[in-house]
């Protein structure tokens, strides 16, 4: 398989199902069978690395190496040095990353559904286009102007699909949300509000002086 | 005018290196007795660092996700603008919906704490089309509020604006009280003499509602998640009272755009 | 009223119901509103309500089906004009970018548009998409695309900053250059000196501080001279043959000439007063902020595009204007401001030249190397950047000691905080609040000043607290040289008697914003000479006005 066809998705699947680390070998540049596969894949995961430095995995957990089908020795070198620095890290959720076990695993479903989601797919295959002949209005992007849109749709999305992944649980508080996600409730405040303008979410009830958000079931 | 309209709206990333760089200088005993260039530029690196600050303000991206989601083809990007030039016999020159507003003293708490909004953004909460459909929550936790204030933001300024305003921050409490169980609302404001004529009795008959004649001081809290500590003066003495939302009655600007549209036209702003 | 045309400003509640008003009567209404949609309900500000009828709606359908108004949102009024009672207006309504009339409110692109953005119509409380039904009432939908981003729109040129920025991120560092160069014939000159607007609106001050986006303008041309590379500016291939006569080498008119090459001009010349190019930047900038090798090498670069500097040319001495009129198919005066203004006090006539200087002379003198006595004390006037620059050079320059007076405090000081701040650190004294009386002689020469202390009154027109003489306070300071820095004006004389142009009350010209036309067919103006002393930066960008309006000027004849 073309390591284009390395879905970040299922990156963050495997890392939710606990594994240590993941190794994506692929061909070098100009070498691809399909022309642009490696960098898509490379592209790809300098954005899955970009999102679990944000939620406080480890980014080292995920890398990107290169070495054609005849170099073995090369690929020893590159493997054994991976499982050195994987060792070293340790296991998931523990020393070596920011946020800790049984936490990261939330975050990883969350991770998982924002990679899933339409739009960093999107976003991520537009890459290209956006770079050599530009937007829907001809606008070319530079490398950093590309991966300032990418930040910030993770950072986002990640928010988001936390929100959602809990609401999903149970009907809840803009403070509850707050408290579990850790993110300011004025913020929380703000996405319930825009998730409510979207449709995808409404009032439950009210208990005492607390309102009570749920989804509609609308959900992309 | 709150927000978007300045294009603030910024999202950190940690990716983004912090500091400002610096333009490195010589000293001043190098710069005696000639006319050597002072700053001497950025190296390369700091350059790059400088660069990657910048956040690339953009809104629309052009990515067209919109455009292959919707079915019914209504989106189009290449819709180009219009220009139109057209004759009239007549202006009319409003104020539009730019709802701006002259500064607020900053000892109110405005823009420091998500709790203390103004009368504008009020109107929109209450409103049924409103973010909240019209149940008064804080912005700063999505709570129901038990006790808020509706405060003066311009004591001191003329007849009109203090009617206007006065009879506006009479009109929010009577929605927010009808619309919330057991919320209580004090309305703190110098009272003109228009006012008390036409307007108090009947605001001191709403239940629920208390009118303090006087002027708000400040308002303050220790911490984020800690009620609102307004400090104003009754009567000449001085209260402190504490609460869960602050709404500040603003004093209207009309945009420097319809001003000038106003003038070169002569004719006032309706 | 019938047939009456009317046009509504603003489609508040208030404009909204003063069309249908208006509509009713039989006019024919307009109604122009520059957000995407019409407005909100509102609560009365006039009378008390009752709960349960809280909202003044506006009659939006009502609005929309009435034959007789025409409704133009997300637009803005760009020009208008009233003659004999009519009024005219240029209106550009931006494209909403989604047809409304297809859409089924589906909300299909609002959950995938991946860019949030605070939401105005509800006063900020939520986010919105950049793709979005603005109102909830009405529910028309719009793609929220600035034309630029902020920094952008503050650069009087334009500049792509958000571009160029993201080059030099990605260390692509003459690919920015070359993004500067598309609009500013002048990176490494402007990046020393712009006092940058930009950054005063550039949203990461929001955050922290803003992009240092002056300065790495700077880097970006500073990389081309270390590495050696002298670049060709690039003409096209198709030559046009009308020509063109440029007053002033100034950063207005070398752009200008810039801009003309770069369309196919051959027949550009700047006439020059001056040995030097640069106006401000060589005769006013001190060698110490703007080295004067690399502005010379910036203004070659443009001259090797086949433009012809003439220098030691003034208009009206070595050339009439007259004459330049009639044998150039179009001109641009760039000519500055290059009159400094007097403090008018007793003693200013008796000493002028003998120990008094104004600041143009002053810097002009030493920028081309005319002697200079600098024996003893310097007073420099003023509050303004040429002020503090006098007060640098001068203490360069080796006098004893060196003072700024100025009128008012620290805070109202026009000139840039940072300049201030270097002058006040090399060991310039700044009196504040304090102001000539009188200048004292001796012998034929300045021995000094008597100056008097000032305290802040009432604010004026301006806004600025007014600066009033404390009586009695009068002291002297003693000095060999007072450079007075007051402002400068323009000197017009050189046009002659019979030029046509219509001259304001300021002794400007009022020239069409758009193309820097003046009233006389075929002459643009553009730069200090029009807006009085200001910023080079904006200056060039009239000097780009003006190539595109004697561009389709010249091909429109
Ligand atoms: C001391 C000082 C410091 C400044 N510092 C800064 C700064 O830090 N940053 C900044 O952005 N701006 C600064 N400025 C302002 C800036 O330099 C000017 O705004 C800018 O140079 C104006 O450009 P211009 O082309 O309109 O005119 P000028 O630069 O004034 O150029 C006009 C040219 O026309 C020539 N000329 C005039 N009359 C004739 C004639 N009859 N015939 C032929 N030629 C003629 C003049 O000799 C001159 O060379 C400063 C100005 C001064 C005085
Ligand atoms: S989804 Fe549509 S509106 Fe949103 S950024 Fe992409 S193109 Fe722009
Ligand atoms: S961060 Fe500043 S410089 Fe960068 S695009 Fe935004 S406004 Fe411009």
């Amino acid at each position: 398989m073309c390591t284009g066809r390395v879905d970040p998705a299922l990156v963050a699947k495997a890392f939710k199902k606990g594994i240590d680390g993941l190794l994506v070998v692929g061909c070098y540049f100009g070498d691809c069978h399909y022309i642009t596969g490696n960098h898509q894949a490379k592209a790809k995961m300098d954005m899955t690395r970009k999102l679990f430095k944000f939620i406080g995995l480890n980014e080292e957990r995920l890398a990107f190496r290169q070495c054609s089908s005849g170099e073995a020795s090369v690929f020893v070198e590159i493997v054994s040095e991976f499982d050195q620095k994987i060792r070293s890290i340790g296991p998931l959720g523990g020393d070596g990353d920011r946020v800790k076990a049984p936490e990261i695993f939330k975050k990883l479903e969350a991770a998982e559904a924002v990679l899933a989601g339409e739009k960093i797919r999107w976003i991520i295959g537009k890459r290209t286009p956006f770079l050599e002949t530009g937007n829907v209005y001809g606008e070319i992007f530079t490398e950093h102007e590309f991966n300032r849109a990418i930040e910030m749709i993770i950072v986002e999305e990640m928010e988001v699909q936390e929100i959602l992944a809990r609401l999903k649980e149970t009907a809840r508080s803009v403070k509850d949300l707050a408290n579990d996600l850790a993110i300011p409730p004025s913020r929380v405040f703000r996405y319930i509000t825009a998730l409510k303008r979207k449709g995808m979410v409404a009032l439950d009830k009210v208990t005492g002086q607390t309102p009570i958000f749920q989804l509609t079931g609308q959900e992309v | 005018m709150i927000y978007e309209k300045n294009q603030r709206y910024i999202i950190p990333f940690d990716d983004v290196p912090s500091p400002r760089a610096e333009m490195p200088e010589i000293s001043v005993d190098e710069r005696r007795g000639n006319f050597v260039e002072v700053e001497t530029g950025f190296p390369e690196d700091i350059a790059v660092q400088e660069a990657k600050r910048c956040l690339s303000c953009r809104r629309c991206l052009g990515c067209a996700l919109c455009w292959a989601e919707c079915e019914s083809e209504a989106i189009d990007f290449s819709i180009p603008d219009e220009e139109l030039d057209l004759e009239f016999d007549d202006v009319v020159v409003t104020k539009g919906q730019d709802n701006s507003f002259f500064p607020i003293d900053p000892k109110l708490g405005f823009g420091s704490y998500a709790d203390v909004i103004t009368d504008i953004q009020f109107e929109r909460m209450l409103s049924p089309t409103g973010p909240t459909d019209g149940m008064v929550v804080s912005p700063l936790d999505g709570e129901i509020p038990k006790r808020m204030a509706i405060v003066q933001g311009h004591p001191n300024e003329d007849d009109d604006q203090l009617l206007s305003s006065l009879v506006l921050g009479v009109n929010e409490s009577i929605i927010a009280l009808d619309r919330t169980k057991d919320l209580e609302v004090i309305l703190v404001s110098p009272i003109n003499e228009v006012f008390k004529e036409q307007f108090l009795s009947n605001a001191e008959k709403i239940s629920g509602l208390r009118i303090v004649k006087g002027d708000p001081e400040s308002v303050e809290k220790d911490q984020e998640d800690a009620p609102l500590s307004l400090k104003y003066s009754e009567n000449g003495r001085q209260q402190d009272d504490t609460f869960d939302l602050i709404v500040i009655l603003t004093k209207p600007k009309i945009s420097s755009e319809i001003k000038s549209l106003s003038r070169k036209l002569e004719k006032p702003v309706q | 009223m019938q047939d009456k045309k009317v046009l509504i400003v603003g489609g508040g509640l208030d404009g909204v119901s003063a069309a249908l008003e208006k509509a009713e009567a039989g006019a024919q209404v307009t109604i122009v509103e520059k957000f995407p949609t019409l407005g909100a309900e509102r609560i009365p500000r006039d009378r008390l309500i009752q709960p349960d009828d809280a909202f003044v709606n506006p009659d939006l359908d009502k609005m929309r089906n009435h034959d007789n108004i025409q409704v133009l949102t997300y637009s803005e009024i760009k020009k208008v004009n009233r003659d004999n009672g009519k009024v005219s207006a240029h209106i550009l309504k931006r494209s909403l970018r989604v047809d409304n009339i297809k859409c089924n409110d589906c909300k299909a692109c609002i959950k995938v548009c991946p860019v949030n953005m605070f939401d105005d119509f509800d006063e900020g409380f939520s986010f919105r998409t950049a793709v979005d039904y603005f109102n909830p009432a009405t529910g028309e939908y719009n793609i929220f695309k600035e034309d630029m981003p902020v920094c952008q729109q503050a650069c009087p040129v334009n500049l792509d900053i958000r571009t160029y920025v993201a080059q030099i991120a990605d260390g692509k560092h003459l690919d920015s250059l070359a993004t500067i160069r598309d609009r500013l014939p002048l990176p490494g000159s402007i990046g020393r000196v712009c006092p940058h607007p930009c950054e005063t609106a550039c949203n990461r001050q929001y955050l922290d501080e803003p992009i240092s986006i002056c300065f790495l303008k700077r880097y970006v041309a500073d990389v081309e001279i270390n590495g050696g590379i002298e670049p060709v500016y690039e003409t096209p291939e198709k030559k046009l043959p009308e020509k063109i006569a440029i007053i002033g080498a100034g950063p207005a008119g070398l752009t200008c000439a810039y801009h003309l090459a770069r369309q196919g001009y051959e027949n550009i010349t700047i006439y020059e007063a001056l040995p030097v190019p640069g106006g401000y930047l060589w005769v006013g900038i001190p060698e110490y902020r703007l080295p004067k090798k690399l502005l010379q090498r910036e203004v070659d670069l443009i001259a090797n595009m086949g433009i012809d500097i003439q220098y030691n040319k003034r208009i009206g001495k070595e050339i009439s204007y007259e004459d330049l009129k009639k044998n150039n198919d179009a001109i641009f005066i760039g000519a500055g401001c290059h009159l400094g203004l007097k403090l008018r006090v007793p003693g200013e006539d008796e000493y002028e030249g003998k120990g008094i200087v104004d600041c143009v002379t002053f810097l002009r003198d030493q920028a081309l190397g005319n002697p200079i006595d600098t024996k003893g004390k310097l007073i420099v006037i003023g509050g303004g950047n040429a002020a503090i620059d006098s007060a640098r050079v001068g203490w360069r320059m080796g006098f004893d000691e060196v003072y700024i007076l100025y009128r008012r405090t620290k805070k109202e000081m026009p000139a840039n905080t940072w300049e201030i701040d270097a002058a006040e650190h090399e060991g310039v004294i700044i009196q504040y609040l304090a102001a000539p009386v009188e200048i004292l002689g001796k012998d034929g020469r300045v021995s000094g000043m008597k100056c008097i202390k000032m305290e802040l009154g009432e604010p004026d027109a301006s806004g600025r607290r007014r600066p009033v003489p404390i009586e009695g306070s009068e002291y002297v300071i003693d000095a060999e040289t007072i450079v007075p820095a007051l402002s400068q004006a323009a000197n017009l004389e050189f046009l002659g008697e019979d030029h046509g142009l219509d001259i304001n009350r300021w002794n400007t010209f009022d020239i069409d914003e758009e193309t820097g036309a003046t009233n006389v067919q075929g002459v643009f103006a553009g730069g200090d000479v029009v807006t009085g002393p200001d910023i080079a930066i904006r200056a060039v960008a009239a000097g780009k006005k003006a190539a595109e309006g004697i561009h389709e000027y010249l091909r429109s004849k």
